[in-house]
C-alpha cells in the first residue's frame, strides 16, 4: 500500500503571540499535527518574501506565517506590514505556478492554544489535499 | 577557533522521556559534526542542573551550546546566564522547544522523536551561524525637558526636579498655569482650591532645579532616551529669536488642549447672540463674581447645554457634564431664584463621586433635560430660546442665559510637535500613547512622554496622576551614575546593499532610521531600534539583517524543517 | 524616607505595573497577593476594549517580568494581617498559606490533575467548571504551578488520611503536605494598595432572574464564556448547548443600589455585543442603557460602529422573565413607551464594588473608606492615590471603579511619587 503523503510545512510565529499561543497548545496538551515545522521569529513583519519563497523553492508543501491578531503586535503595526506583504506573495506564488493557498497569513493570540492547533490541523489537511510541493515532485518545472 | 557544540537534552522529569526517545535523539546527534558532546539530564533548570550544564561547558570548552528542553519562553535566560557564567558569550546559545510543541502535542512518539531530532538539528545548524553580540552600555543625562506649563507640566517638573536633576521647562505663554490657571474653582470634592494652581506656580518658581523658559518655543528635538538634544527659541520681547541648545535625557509634552471653536456651527448661535457665552467666558464670569446679562442684570433663567462639538469631533470630552454641574451649583447657591437647566445627551459621571454631585444638584432645583440634539439656539424677543429634539419630537426651552459646553481638542502645537518628534497622532488629533491600555504616558520614541490633556480629554487630578507617572517611568530609567542597555538583538543595515529608497524609515515605528543624505543609505540607531525586524521584511535590496534573526539563522531552520 | 522597600498588594494589572517601575528603579519591592496566580481581573478578559486586543499577549510578558525580577519578592496566597509605623518605616506582617506544590520543583506539567479524586467549582471561572483540589486557575495561569485548596484536599481535611494520588503522580517531588502557613515580617518605607474591584452581587435583585435562569450570565460569567481558555474554550452557547439567536445585554446593574457609575460598564457591555457577533453573526443583540458613559477619545467612534449593527434602547427601568425556556425582557423606553422583546441569553453589567477584603485592609493599614466602601483618598488635594496616611498610596480599583490605562497610570503615578520622594 503507497504510504499517505505527509507534507512539509514549515511555520514561522511571532514570539509574543502565536509562538505563545503554540506553547499553550502543547501546555494543554492539544494534539496537533505534526507536519509543520515552528520557526520562532520576534514579529510576522520579520518574515520577508525571501524567507518564504526559499521554503517554497527547497520543496516546502506549504507556509504559514502567523502573528498577532491585527491591533494587537507587541510592536503595534508589525502585523499589517505582514499582512500587506502577503498578497504579493500570493501573486508571486502564482507565477511560480505554485497554488496561492500553499501560503497561509493567520492570527493566533497567546491565549488561542486551542486555535493555534485547529489552524495548523486544517492547513496541514489543505495541504496533504493539494499534494506535494509540485516543483519538487515535478523535476520538469 | 574550532567549534565545538554541546547538546543538552532536558528531560523535563517525566514529561519528555515519555514522548521522545532520547537514547535515539542522542544517537542520530552524536553523528554530527562539530557536535562535540550530547548529553541528557534529569532537569536542567534545576539547580544541580544549571551547575551540571556550567561544569559540562567549561570541561568541554564548549564554544557554542544547544539546550533542548521546554519553551524559550521558560527557560532562555535561565540557560543565556549558565552560559555567560561558564565564560560563553551567551548569544551563542539556541534554546531548542522539545516539550511544549513537540512532546506535548505529538502524541506518537515516533513522529514526537523525529519532530524532537529535527528541532535540534536545526537548533544546531543554527548556532553555528550565531554572532557573539554584545550588551552595549550607554552614558546618560538625567535631565529633562518639559514642554507646556500648564498643570500638567508644572506637577511634572515638581516630581521631577531634585538634586542631581535639572529641569527645563518650556511655556509657550508669558506666564505658567495653562488652562487650569483660568478656571474659578475646582470641583468640590476635588478640592476647591484653585489657589493650588498658584501655590504650585510658586514652587516651581522657588525651586532652583527647575528653569522656566516663558514665551519660547520648542524647535527642534532630537536623540533617544539619555540622550536627547533640544533647540529652545525665545519670543520674548528683548530676547526675541535668541536660541539655546540644551541637553536633556527624557522630554515630558503638556502641551494641554483647546476649546472646539462654537463659530464652527452655526446652530449654537455663539458670537451673534447676545448672553449666549461658553464655558471659559462662564468661569471668568464666576472669578469677577459677576454672572449679569449684557444689560447688567441678573439672569433670572440660564440653560446649560452640553455636549456642544461632541457629534462633530467624533467623542466625549469627559469633564463638560461635571463642570456644568459646576456651574449648576454655583447659580443655585449664588443666585437663589434663578431657574437652572442642564441640556445634556448622556451624563458621563464616571468617578465615584461624580453622581452624589449630580444629585445634589438635583435637589437644589436644577432641571434636567435629556435631548438627542441641540437643532438651534435662537433669539426670540428678549429671551433666547434653545430647541432641540428627542426621541425624535422637537422640543425647547426659553432662558436668558445660555452657556454652551464645547468639546476639547488639541492645541495647536500638537500637529508640529508630532512632526518635530516624529511621533503619531491617533484619530481626534491628539497625541497616541505607545500602548493605549498598558503604557498610556509612553509614545513610540523612547524616553518622550506624553502627560494631561495633550492625549485627550481628561479632568485635572487624572491629568496630575498621569503627571506623576510620566516621572515613574522617568525616574525608573534615567538614575544619576547608571547607564542604559538598549537592546542587543537589532537591525543593521549594509551600506553597500542599501539603495537609499528609505522604504524601511517608513515602516519602523519606533523612528529607528534615518537617512544619511551624503552616504545616500539608511542608518539604524541601536539605541532606538526594538529588533522587531520589520525593515528586515520591507528592505527590497535585502540590506538590512536582523541580528539574531538572520536570514542565514532562519534558513538552516527552514532547510532542516525540509530535510 | 530612606528605607529602599515598597510594600504592594494586589497583583492586579496595577500592582503589577507599580512593582516593576519601581523594581527597575532598584527598588526591593515586596508584592502581596491573596491567589494562588497573579494578574487579577485583567486575565480573565479574552480582549480588551476599544481595540478588542488580547489580555494574555498584552499581560504575560509584564507576568513574566514580575515573576523573574530579581528586585521583586512575590508572596502568593498571602494577606497582610498587621501594620504599625509610618512613612519610611512601617512595620508589616504578612500571612502566608501554605501552597503544598513548591514553585521551585514544580515544572507545570499538570501530571497532579487527574489522579486527585476531588472535584470542586472553579471560582477563577465563575463556577461554570469543575477543578481538582490540586490545580492552576486555568490554562496559562502564572506562576503555572498548581495550588491545593486545603479546605478540600482528603488528605489535608482530613477526609482521607493518607492519600498521596497528586504526590504519586508528580515527577518532581514538587508536592509538600507538610509545607506550614508563614508569618513574614517585613519593614518598608511605603505601601501601595492595589486590591482591585469585585463585581456587585446581582442575585439579591430578583427583577434580573439571575440564578433562576439559567441563560441570565453576569458580565464577569460572561467574559469567561468568550475565553479561550475558559470552560467552554471560548464557545458561545448557551447553557443548555444551544447556539445563541438573540441577546439583551443590560447596563447599569446596581448602580441605582451603590449610588454612583462605574464608568466601564457601557464600554464593556458594547465589547459583549462586538464578541457576540462575530461568534453568532445572525444574532440579534439589543443593548439596554441608560447614559451612555463612553468618554474615552476613541469609544464614541466604537459605539457608532457597533450601533449600524445592533440595536441600543434607553431604558427608564427593566425586568427579565422566564417564559417557556426562554427569556423576555420587559423594558420602558425613555420615550415612556412599555415594551418587550424575546431573548435567548441576557448579560447583566453589575456595578464595580470594592473587593471582598477591603474592610479588614482598611483596619490593618489604619486608613478609612469612603461612603462607597472604596479607601479613601486626598481628593480635595488634587491627589487621587494619596490615602489619609503618609506613605500609604492607593492605586486602581481599590480607589474606584476606572478602566485600565487608569489604573496603570495611578500605577505608574504612585511609582513616580515614591522615586521622587527619594531622589
Amino acid at each position: 500500500m503507497e504510504k499517505k503523503f505527509k507534507p512539509n510545512i514549515v511555520g514561522f510565529l511571532c514570539n509574543w503571540c502565536s509562538y505563545a499561543g503554540a506553547d499553550l497548545a502543547g501546555s494543554s496538551k492539544t494534539d496537533v499535527d505534526s507536519s509543520l515545522s515552528v520557526i520562532r521569529v520576534m514579529c510576522s513583519s520579520r518574515v520577508n518574501s525571501n524567507l518564504v519563497l526559499s521554503a517554497l523553492l527547497w520543496g516546502s508543501d506549504g507556509v504559514l506565517v502567523a502573528g498577532c491578531h491585527p491591533g494587537d503586535c507587541h510592536y503595534e503595526k508589525g502585523n499589517y506590514y505582514a499582512r500587506r506583504r502577503f498578497a504579493l506573495l500570493k501573486k508571486i506564488a502564482e507565477v511560480l505556478n505554485l497554488e496561492p493557498d500553499r501560503i497561509q497569513l493567520s492570527w493566533i493570540s497567546a491565549s488561542e492554544g486551542k486555535r493555534y492547533a485547529e489552524v495548523v490541523n486544517k492547513f496541514a489537511e489543505d495541504i496533504s489535499k493539494l499534494g506535494p510541493n509540485p516543483l519538487t515532485s515535478n523535476p520538469k518545472v | 577557533m574550532n567549534k565545538k557544540i554541546g547538546v543538552y537534552v532536558c528531560e523535563c522529569g517525566p514529561n519528555i522521556p515519555e514522548r521522545i526517545d532520547i537514547d535515539k535523539v542522542i544517537e542520530e546527534l552524536s553523528s554530527m559534526g562539530e557536535v562535540k558532546t550530547v548529553k541528557r539530564y534529569s532537569l536542567l533548570c534545576s539547580n544541580d542542573g544549571k551547575k551540571f550544564l556550567k561544569e559540562d561547558i567549561e570541561k568541554e570548552e564548549l564554544t557554542h551550546v544547544v539546550v533542548a528542553a521546554c519553551s524559550p519562553k521558560e527557560h532562555e535566560n535561565t540557560f543565556m546566564k549558565v552560559c555567560e557564567e561558564a565564560g560563553m558569550n551567551p548569544y551563542l546559545f539556541q534554546m531548542v522547544n522539545i516539550r511544549e510543541q513537540c512532546a506535548w502535542m505529538i502524541p506518537d512518539k515516533e513522529e514526537a522523536t523525529s519532530k524532537a531530532i529535527k528541532y535540534i538539528k536545526a537548533g544546531v545548524h543554527r548556532v553555528l551561524f550565531h554572532d557573539p553580540l554584545k550588551q552595549k552600555e550607554l552614558e546618560i543625562n538625567v535631565d529633562v525637558l518639559v514642554i507646556g506649563g500648564g498643570i500638567s507640566g508644572i506637577e511634572a517638573s515638581l516630581s521631577l526636579a531634585g538634586p542631581n536633576r535639572k529641569i527645563h521647562l518650556v511655556e509657550k505663554t508669558d506666564s505658567l498655569g495653562g488652562m487650569a490657571g483660568k478656571l474659578s474653582q475646582i470641583l468640590p470634592h476635588q478640592g476647591s482650591k484653585i489657589k493650588l494652581v498658584k501655590e504650585k506656580i510658586e514652587q516651581v518658581e522657588n525651586n532652583e532645579n527647575i528653569h522656566v523658559y516663558t514665551s519660547s518655543d520648542v524647535k527642534e528635538v532630537r536623540g533617544f532616551l539619555g540622550n536627547f538634544e533640544a533647540v529652545v527659541k525665545s519670543n520674548q520681547e528683548n530676547k526675541e529669536g535668541i536660541e539655546e541648545e540644551i541637553k536633556v535625557g527624557a522630554v515630558v509634552l503638556a502641551t494641554g488642549f483647546e476649546m472646539f471653536d462654537l463659530k464652527e456651527n452655526p446652530v449654537y448661535g455663539y458670537g451673534e447672540i447676545e448672553n449666549v457665552v461658553s464655558a471659559l467666558e462662564f468661569e471668568e464670569m464666576i472669578h469677577s463674581e459677576k454672572i449679569e446679562l449684557k444689560n447688567g442684570k441678573k439672569p433670572k433663567s440660564v440653560a446649560l447645554v452640553h455636549c456642544a462639538g461632541r457629534k462633530e469631533k467624533g467623542y466625549c470630552s469627559k469633564v463638560c457634564c461635571l463642570y456644568t454641574l459646576k456651574f449648576a451649583h454655583y447659580l443655585k447657591d449664588n443666585l437663589p431664584d434663578v431657574d437652572v437647566k442642564e441640556l445634556y445627551m448622556d451624563l458621563c459621571l464616571p468617578h465615584k463621586q461624580d453622581q452624589s454631585y449630580f444629585d445634589q444638584a438635583k435637589e437644589k432645583g436644577v432641571e434636567f433635560i435629556r435631548m438627542d440634539e441641540v437643532e438651534k439656539i435662537k433669539k426670540s424677543g428678549d429671551k433666547i430660546e434653545v430647541e432641540y429634539r428627542n426621541n425624535d419630537k422637537a422640543d425647547k426651552v426659553s432662558v436668558d442665559m445660555v452657556v454652551i459646553a464645547p468639546a476639547m481638542v488639541p492645541s495647536q502645537d500638537t500637529s508640529h510637535l508630532a512632526e518635530l518628534l516624529n511621533l503619531p497622532l491617533d484619530k481626534s488629533g491628539f497625541f497616541k500613547e505607545l500602548h493605549e491600555m498598558l503604557d498610556p504616558v509612553a509614545t513610540p520614541m523612547e524616553g518622550v512622554y506624553i502627560t494631561g490633556c495633550a492625549l485627550g480629554p481628561r479632568n485635572i487630578p487624572e491629568s496630575m496622576t498621569q503627571s506623576h507617572a510620566t516621572s515613574g517611568k522617568i525616574l525608573s530609567s534615567l538614575i544619576p551614575g547608571r547607564k542604559v542597555k538598549p537592546e542587543v538583538k537589532v537591525s543593521e543595515i549594509k551600506e553597500d546593499l542599501c539603495t537609499g529608497c528609505q522604504t524601511c524609515l517608513s515602516v519602523c515605528f519606533y523612528g529607528a532610521i534615518s537617512y544619511d543624505p551624503f552616504k545616500g543609505v539608511s542608518v539604524v540607531n541601536e539605541a532606538i531600534c526594538r529588533g522587531c525586524g520589520s525593515c528586515v521584511g520591507s528592505c527590497p535590496s535585502g540590506a538590512i539583517r536582523s541580528k539574531h534573526f538572520t536570514y542565514y539563522q532562519l534558513y538552516q531552520e527552514v532547510m532542516e524543517a525540509l530535510r | 524616607m530612606k528605607n529602599q522597600n515598597v510594600l504592594v498588594i494586589g497583583s492586579g494589572v496595577a500592582g503589577m505595573e507599580a512593582s516593576l517601575i519601581l523594581a527597575d528603579a532598584g527598588m526591593k519591592v515586596h508584592l502581596v497577593e491573596k491567589d494562588s496566580l497573579i494578574g487579577g481581573q485583567t486575565i480573565k478578559f479574552e480582549e480588551v476594549y476599544p481595540n478588542m486586543e488580547c489580555a494574555t499577549c498584552m499581560l504575560a510578558p509584564k507576568q513574566q517580568e514580575v515573576l523573574q525580577h530579581e528586585n521583586i519578592t512575590l508572596y502568593l496566597l498571602s494577606q497582610v494581617k498587621k501594620t504599625e509605623g509610618s512613612a519610611g518605616e512601617f512595620k508589616v506582617q504578612i500571612e502566608k498559606k501554605a501552597r503544598y506544590v513548591s514553585l521551585i520543583n514544580c515544572i507545570g506539567c499538570g501530571a497532579c490533575y487527574d489522579p486527585c479524586p476531588v472535584s470542586l467549582d472553579n471560582e477563577f471561572e465563575q463556577g461554570m467548571s469543575q477543578k481538582k483540589a490540586i490545580a492552576v486557575a486555568c490554562p496559562g495561569a502564572l506562576p503555572n504551578v498548581p495550588a491545593i485548596d486545603a479546605d478540600n484536599c482528603l488528605r489535608l481535611n482530613g477526609k482521607k488520611k493518607g492519600c498521596n494520588a497528586c504526590e504519586q503522580a508528580c515527577g518532581f517531588g514538587a508536592i509538600d503536605f507538610t509545607e506550614k502557613d508563614e508569618t513574614i515580617n517585613l519593614e518598608v518605607g511605603a505601601i501601595i494598595v492595589a486590591t482591585g474591584f469585585d463585581q456587585f452581587d446581582v442575585s439579591g435583585l430578583a427583577q434580573f432572574g439571575y440564578g433562576k435562569h439559567p441563560n441570565v450570565y453576569t458580565a464577569m460569567e460572561f467574559e469567561r464564556l468568550y475565553a479561550q481558555n475558559g470552560p467552554t474554550e471560548g464557545k458561545l452557547t448557551l447553557r443548555e448547548e444551544r447556539p445563541i439567536k438573540s441577546a439583551g445585554i443590560i447596563h447599569c446593574i446596581g448602580r441605582k443600589e451603590k449610588g454612583y457609575c462605574s464608568g466601564v460598564c457601557c464600554m464593556y457591555s458594547m465589547k459583549f455585543a462586538h464578541f457576540i457577533k462575530d461568534k453568532a453573526p445572525e444574532a440579534e443583540i439589543h443593548e439596554f442603557h441608560t447614559d451612555l458613559c463612553i468618554p474615552g477619545k476613541s469609544h464614541q467612534r466604537f459605539y457608532e460602529e457597533l450601533s449600524k449593527k445592533i440595536d441600543f434602547i434607553r431604558y427608564e427601568d427593566v425586568e427579565v422573565k422566564g417564559n417557556n425556556g426562554n427569556l423576555e425582557i420587559i423594558y420602558t423606553h425613555s420615550n415612556g413607551k412599555r415594551d418587550s422583546i424575546k431573548s435567548d441569553m441576557v448579560i447583566l453589567s453589575p456595578a464595580m464594588i470594592p473587593s471582598k477584603g477591603t474592610k479588614d485592609l482598611a483596619k490593618v493599614l489604619g486608613i478609612s473608606q469612603d461612603s462607597m466602601g472604596f479607601f479613601s483618598t486626598q481628593d480635595q488635594n488634587l491627589s487621587p492615590i494619596d490615602s489619609e496616611k503618609e506613605g500609604i498610596f492607593i492605586i486602581g480599583c481599590a480607589e474606584g471603579p476606572k478602566d485600565i490605562p487608569d489604573s496603570v497610570s495611578q500605577a505608574e503615578a504612585a511609582a513616580g511619587r515614591i522615586l521622587s520622594l527619594l531622589q
